[in-house]
């Protein structure tokens, strides 16, 4: 489940739980709305997510390939060691501003 | 206002009725300026056009109406202007205009060619054009292609100085006080020296680009050093894909490319000096690198990767190889991810799942 909030200049997409196969598909509907986001910061939550996979790692690039082409930053936060572990061994580290 | 005379009238009441013309003409070549800068690939600073209001216009004609004997010997009523960061890049766009429109070459100016040797001032090139019919042709407004428009191609420094000296008094009634015109020319002179080396440098540095080019294809890797340019020319050849396609085999994963340049201050940390550094770096740290990527992604169904996975870990091993242990890790990931705390911490997990390798025990 991904909620959305425009919080001030931000918009925040809340992560909970696993974001797996099974999950990726309903998320990847969920995040849609940050497409449309344009000249603002969008910030990847992560503080209440367990898990993440190979098709959360591509929802997540999506949303940064789409922020770019429209000015955006994507700021990825709260995320936990492990899931942070990922982003290392997959290389993806330096591509996003983590917190 | 002063009382209009009977010719300036006559001349507004033609403009009024060319309105609409004009306005399709401005419409054309603000088009076709645009259309110049995307064929030409020519950076600029702007690029724009405008339609001569009927208040300046008015001006004009009450100071020097009687010079005019039709609208159509007004040749700006419309002005199209370009404004680059070179002065090759000022040629390089006259070259196209004179191609592109029908130049009066009876009264358009190059000012850079027009100074005395030893005098300095405004430089602008100014074409005086008109639209050709082979550009743009309609039965309903033949008066389109016989209307002249001025079209004017500078330099960033030149519009500079053009803007500042017409702020501080250019036309205006007060005589400028000698003492005043010298200094703006001195800067003038200035600038012109500027512009000169900007294109001088950007020439310069283009011969170097394919001077690398030319070493990295050779495989003279030793005798280019590490740089910005060396290295994004070195990235250009790829030397890493088949690394990373090796990586990627371990779980049948897919490669997004991600930037590279983020490592060159790195690999200068490690001590590479020049491309042949580097090289030798990833060439000696790939087998061990690609043990570490088989440990770490071998025991997850993770499917992609990214392109700098194999640059990543090479580092990780030379660091490790050289005894920078867990600060060696941290300043790696505080590079990468910026400063921060946890990255103490993703150093003491990454440690603690390499502590077997065999590179490990190597210093």
């Amino acid at each position: 489940m991904t909620t959305i909030k425009q919080e001030g200049n931000q918009y925040v997409a809340y992560f909970e739980g696993r974001l797996d196969t099974a999950a990726a598909v309903t998320t990847a509907e969920d995040v849609k709305p940050l497409y449309d986001v344009t000249n603002s910061e969008i910030v990847l939550d992560c503080s209440k997510l367990d898990y993440i996979s190979s098709s959360g790692l591509r929802i997540f690039l999506s949303i940064r390939k789409e922020a770019a082409l429209k000015n955006n930053k994507v700021i990825v936060r709260h995320i936990s060691d492990d899931i942070r572990q990922v982003f290392v061994m997959t290389g993806f580290v330096s591509l996003f501003e983590i917190q | 206002m002063p009382q209009l005379d009977f010719h300036t009238q006559i001349l507004l009441d033609e403009y009024h009725q060319l309105l609409p013309v004009l306005n399709r003409l401005n419409e054309i070549v603000s088009q076709t300026l645009e259309k110049m800068i995307q064929d030409s690939g020519i950076v600029v600073t702007a690029v724009a056009t405008r339609l001569k209001t009927e208040h300046s216009l008015t001006g004009k004609l009450q100071l020097k109406g009687s010079k005019y004997h039709s609208i159509y010997d007004i040749t700006d009523l419309l002005g199209g202007r370009f404004i680059t960061f070179y002065t090759d890049d000022v040629d390089r766009l006259a070259a196209m205009a004179e191609r592109v429109f029908t130049i009066d070459w009876d009264n358009s100016v190059d000012k850079r060619r027009l100074h005395q040797l030893d005098s300095f001032g405004y430089n602008s090139l100014h074409y005086i054009c008109q639209v050709p019919k082979t550009l743009f042709e309609d039965p309903q407004m033949p008066e389109l292609n016989k209307i002249k428009f001025e079209l004017q191609i500078r330099t960033t420094l030149q519009h500079a100085w053009a803007s500042i000296n017409h702020d501080t008094g250019y036309k205006s009634d007060i005589e400028i006080p000698r003492e005043y015109m010298r200094q703006m020319n001195r800067l003038a002179g200035m600038l012109e020296l500027a512009d000169d080396e900007f294109s001088r440098i950007r020439t310069e540095l283009n011969d170097y680009r394919r001077r690398v080019q030319q070493l990295v294809q050779n495989g003279k890797l030793d005798d280019v050093l590490l740089d910005g340019e060396t290295f994004k020319s070195y990235l250009q050849a790829s030397p890493l894909d088949n690394f990373n396609r090796r990586i990627a085999a371990i779980n049948q994963a897919e490669i997004q490319e991600v930037p590279l340049m983020v490592y060159l201050p790195i690999l200068k940390t490690l001590g590479c000096n020049t491309l042949g550094d580097v090289e030798k770096l990833i060439r000696q740290n790939e087998d061990d690198a690609y043990r570490l990527a088989r440990h770490q992604l071998g025991t997850t169904d993770i499917d992609i990767i990214s392109s700098a996975i194999g640059l990543q870990d090479i580092c990780i091993v030379e660091i490790m190889k050289k005894g920078g242990g867990k600060f060696g890790l941290k300043w790696l990931y505080d590079s990468l991810n910026g400063e921060g705390t946890q990255n103490e911490m993703l150093a003491d997990m990454t440690l603690k799942q390499i502590e077997n390798l065999p590179f490990m025990n190597q210093k």
